[in-house]
């Protein structure tokens, strides 16, 4: 088991271990040096790409769960004509990976005039993301007994607030399982970055360190001070809610 | 509206300016799912129809030329193709692996031995690590002067060094290997769940009845788990598929050549690096055809649940 | 406050029939009205309908006079307690019971008196500020209440609010109900499917079967005269013995016969009773508190043999038989058999004959084919 710890902290000790060098170090293969770690924010802006990738997360995440929680609750609890297929089509969109559709849907993008700033990767991830959402709410309202709504349309709610001040407050720990696992997979992600983002200034930090690594020019002490910064966010996210990723990973099989 | 009447009572009409109290229910719920559907249709549904319309055209993003079935017959004659399918072919190798281990590991997690939580928690970090940064990483560990190497001398080999992301024969190996090491945090997360749904008493009762260590596996652990284990065969497959991109982009960039070239990567580098948007929308299909087979696998294991 | 009237009220799921089938019954102002029936007879449809959680198919439904067919259930000003009671599970007993309250805009300090009065009333003041899931299965009922309470609606909606309670609290919660109900004085629907309950919560009970009404009436109305064998049946437990026989003229009186042996009844009996032609088949119905075991011989005494005794404690309940072969062997075990309910001290034991006694007074009949009483006068 330890040895197996070792292997998984290998990332970390790499990252953690280069960093600490300077090049020349590096390239000998001894030393110390907090060099990489002075120097980074001039060779990567990390605090703008932070941000970006904060912008870009929180939006898209906003998006997801607006969008989300009353299809959900509405497939769930408020069956209209049709509505099982017309589930089952928004849940087998989540098989549709992005490079599928990728050229039609960056030109799309691109016609609408998104795709300089964070819109067209906030848009793009939203749409991404909110078929997954829409299945763990579905699934999780179900569990939600039918008469605690109508208990509230009794006491004189709409449904619109059924939904805002009943459902969602129930929903916590499905809303946040839908946010854990969508800020790791956007903080994370490249592709919808690199394409959609077209403004340097304006790109998410997975983006940058990926297109300096692929130029092949950066120090890569500096490259993995830099992606040490960048893995900080999701893992500490991913350490404080990890019983909510696992809920949501195994959603629809372990109930 | 229709008028209803049933054995001769006084029918009500259904009139006024009130809607119907169903009829409310469900106009509201339509209005509820509309965002998502939008949202999915547009930027899902949509790109889907307009992938196959241009799959048939030459076009670079702002005109586009029919040219029929000829696009597709043409694709199929393209080498490239074939050696990115194949790429992707070889990688289904890494799946057993990507599977098989994280089993194991969850395994021995299950034994619960003394600080097994501390355990458990390191194991699963990687998964929230970019795949980018991985790739950087792994990079580091297969470079000329990296930890492979290192590691090749320390065990006494010194005259032998690789550089395996350098060379068209060993490229594949490294990025699967790498592909196997990103997957074990989430497949090993899936397994544990799984084993922590297995009621004990089940092995206890196998174990008073005379069974083996190997038994109880067999007999007990994995039809138990197999559910879980098709989860995540799906998921690493659909993985393997569409989330490499990251990998690729970074530790290769596709080659040597085109020896680390998958479908994704294809359909990119078709794309923005040749500006054949309608061959990489055709690529597209071909990709989306490959996970909706692999989907159907997984739509009918939630169907089946319910 | 209001009264509520179902004006042929039905509903119809799909092609299947009504769920409920013509549905009128009136409910006044401060009355207490249980709907009670077996499962699936329609009586929690015809609650939910009432508050507005279902779709009426035809007919019409006032409260307080105003049509509410297609009235929005927020605007029907009704209180709901669901079985599973339904308490909002983010909210503490003070939030949940001033839920309504807050949603119809009232001032915090309207809400807090108001629920700290319904608290008082259902001895909840302790726990105002708990959360449901750390109460008791009797103290969530309370606050279920609660929250219909502190809104002072037109009226009360109960859908079988006692059934997940352990049977002493369902005791206890059975008349705080309906001392509750009282103090209130609101119009109240019911619906169970227990009838002790019925008997002794309602001012009405309105039985139902297959989505129809059989009767409503006072609940000892109901248990004396009830208007069919469904109903004799239903209410009293042990049920109602009812028992196939025939009518046979006589000089001056009239005979039944049941197995062989037979009970006269007074002259004066048809007067009361539309009975058919003599030498129809009836059904005999006698309640088990009226089955007498006597050693009296002579008129009206039938001999039967013991097939069991159950002592209940306070009570004893003898089952009789007659006939060759006794209750116990086949598919009309029923007619052949029936209940006497007795004092605890019996002295008889299984196989032993005992002559028993049925006063003319005490028994209905019920026609054999459509089961519907044969008390003059109908209901």
């Amino acid at each position: 088991m330890v040895l197996i710890a070792v292997i998984m902290l290998y990332p970390f000790w790499v990252m953690i271990g280069t960093s600490l060098k300077s090049e020349a170090q590096f390239l000998s293969g001894g030393g110390f040096s907090w060099l990489s770690w002075k120097n980074l924010t001039a060779t990567i802006p990390v605090g703008q790409e932070v941000l970006s990738s904060t912008i870009v997360c929180t939006a898209s995440i906003l998006i997801i769960l607006a969008v989300g929680l009353p299809a959900g609750f509405a497939f769930a609890k408020l069956r209209f004509r049709a509505s099982t297929v017309v589930f089952l089509v928004i849940v087998s969109a989540m098989m549709v990976p992005l490079q599928a559709i990728l050229m039609p849907e960056f030109v799309n993008v691109t016609k609408l005039g998104l795709t300089g700033g964070y819109l067209g990767a906030i848009v793009v991830y939203a749409a991404l993301g909110t078929p997954f959402s829409v299945f763990l709410f579905a699934t999780y309202f179900r569990g939600v007994p039918d008469e605690l709504i109508e208990a509230g349309i009794v006491d004189g709610l709409g449904y619109f607030g059924a939904l805002w001040r009943l459902v969602v407050p129930i929903a916590i720990p499905a809303i946040a399982t839908v946010t854990v696992l969508q800020f790791i997979q956007i903080w994370d992600d490249l592709l919808v970055g690199l394409l959609f983002i077209q403004n340097t200034s304006e790109r998410p930090i997975t983006v940058g360190l990926a297109v300096l690594a692929a130029g092949r020019t950066t120090s890569i002490p500096e490259l993995m001070a830099g992606s040490l910064v960048s893995a900080l966010p999701a893992m500490v996210v991913y350490l404080v809610f990890q019983r909510y990723l696992v809920k949501g990973l195994t959603m629809g099989i372990d109930r | 509206m229709s008028v209803v009447t049933i054995n001769g009572t006084t029918p009500i009409h259904r009139r006024g300016r009130r809607l119907s109290l169903r009829r409310r229910r469900q106009v509201a719920g339509f209005l509820f799912a509309l965002p998502a559907i939008a949202l999915v249709v547009g930027f899902i549904g949509v790109p889907i129809g307009q992938a196959v319309y241009y799959s048939f055209t030459e076009w670079n993003g702002l005109t586009s030329t029919w040219i029929g079935a000829s696009a597709w017959t043409q694709a199929f004659h393209n080498s490239n193709l074939w050696t990115a399918l194949q790429n992707n072919a070889l990688l289904l190798l890494a799946v057993p692996f990507a599977l098989g281990l994280p089993l194991l590991i969850a395994m021995l997690l299950h034994q619960r031995v003394v600080g097994w939580r501390i355990f458990r928690s390191i194991y699963f970090l990687p998964t929230a690590i970019s795949w980018v940064v991985l790739g950087l990483v792994a990079e580091r560990f297969f470079a000329y002067h990296g930890t492979l190497n290192s590691l090749i001398h320390a065990v006494g080999l010194t005259h032998v060094s690789t550089n395996m992301l350098g060379y068209e024969s060993t490229a594949l190996s490294a990025l699967g290997i790498t592909f196997v090491f990103t997957m074990i945090g989430t497949n090993t997360m899936l397994f544990l769940t799984g084993l922590a749904t297995l009621d004990p008493s089940l092995e206890e009762a196998a174990r008073i009845d005379g069974a083996g260590r190997w038994r109880i596996f067999r007999s007990i652990t994995l039809p138990h788990l197999s559910r879980f284990i098709q989860l995540a065969f799906v998921m690493t497959v659909i993985a393997l598929f569409s989330a490499l991109f990251s990998l690729i982009f970074v530790m290769t960039g596709g080659g040597p050549g085109y020896a680390t070239t998958t479908m994704e990567f294809l359909i990119y580098q078709t794309g923005f690096d040749q500006g054949a948007f309608g061959t990489a929308a055709l690529y597209g299909l071909i990709l989306f055809v490959l996970t909706a087979i692999v989907g159907v696998v997984q739509l009918r294991l939630i169907g089946s649940e319910e | 406050m209001a009264d509520i009237d179902f004006d042929g009220v039905t509903k119809v799921y799909g092609d299947g029939p009504p769920a409920v089938d013509r549905l009128s019954l009136h409910i006044d102002d401060g009355e207490f009205m249980v709907l009670v029936g077996p499962s699936g007879c329609g009586k929690t449809t015809a609650l939910r309908m009432l508050a507005g959680l279902e779709e009426i198919s035809s007919g019409t439904l006032r409260i307080g006079g105003a049509v509410v067919n297609n009235t929005l259930p927020k605007d029907r000003d009704v209180a709901m307690v669901f079985q599973n009671y339904a308490l909002y599970p983010h909210m503490s007993v003070a939030q949940n019971m001033g839920f309504a309250l807050k949603i119809r805009g009232e001032s915090k300090r309207e809400i807090a008196r108001k629920v700290e009065d319904a608290a008082r009333i259902l001895r909840l003041t302790e726990y105002l500020e708990r959360r449901p899931k750390a109460l008791s299965g009797g103290q969530r009922q309370r606050v279920a209440m609660g929250r219909a309470i502190v809104r002072s609606p037109q009226a009360f909606l109960m859908d079988e609010p006692l059934s997940n309670l352990d049977a002493k609290l369902r005791v206890e919660m059975r008349s705080e109900i309906a001392r509750i109900q009282r103090l209130l004085s609101v119009a109240t629907v019911y619906v169970t499917h227990d009838q002790v309950e019925a008997m002794t919560m309602g001012d009405r009970v309105a039985v139902l079967r297959d989505g129809q009404l059989q009767q409503v009436a006072t609940p000892q109305d109901i248990y004396d005269r009830p208007a069919n064998e469904f109903v004799a049946g239903f209410m009293g437990s042990p049920p109602m013995n009812l028992v196939p026989c025939q009518l046979r003229p006589g000089r001056s009186r009239v005979e039944v016969v049941v197995a062989d042996q037979s009970i006269e009844l007074p002259l004066g009996y048809a007067d009361t009773h539309s009975l058919p032609e003599a030498g129809a088949d009836v059904v005999l119905g006698v309640r088990p508190e009226d089955v007498l075991i006597a050693d009296a011989t002579g008129a009206n005494v039938l001999k039967v043999r013991v097939e069991r005794v159950e002592a209940l404690g306070s009570e004893a309940l003898v089952h009789l038989a007659w006939g060759e072969g006794g209750a116990s062997s086949s598919r009309d075990a029923r007619s052949r058999s029936f209940i006497a309910k007795v004092g605890p001290r019996v002295t008889f034991a299984p196989g032993d004959v005992v002559s028993v006694q049925v006063s003319p007074e005490h028994i209905h009949f019920f026609d054999a084919g459509t089961g519907i009483s044969l008390r003059a006068g109908g209901r």
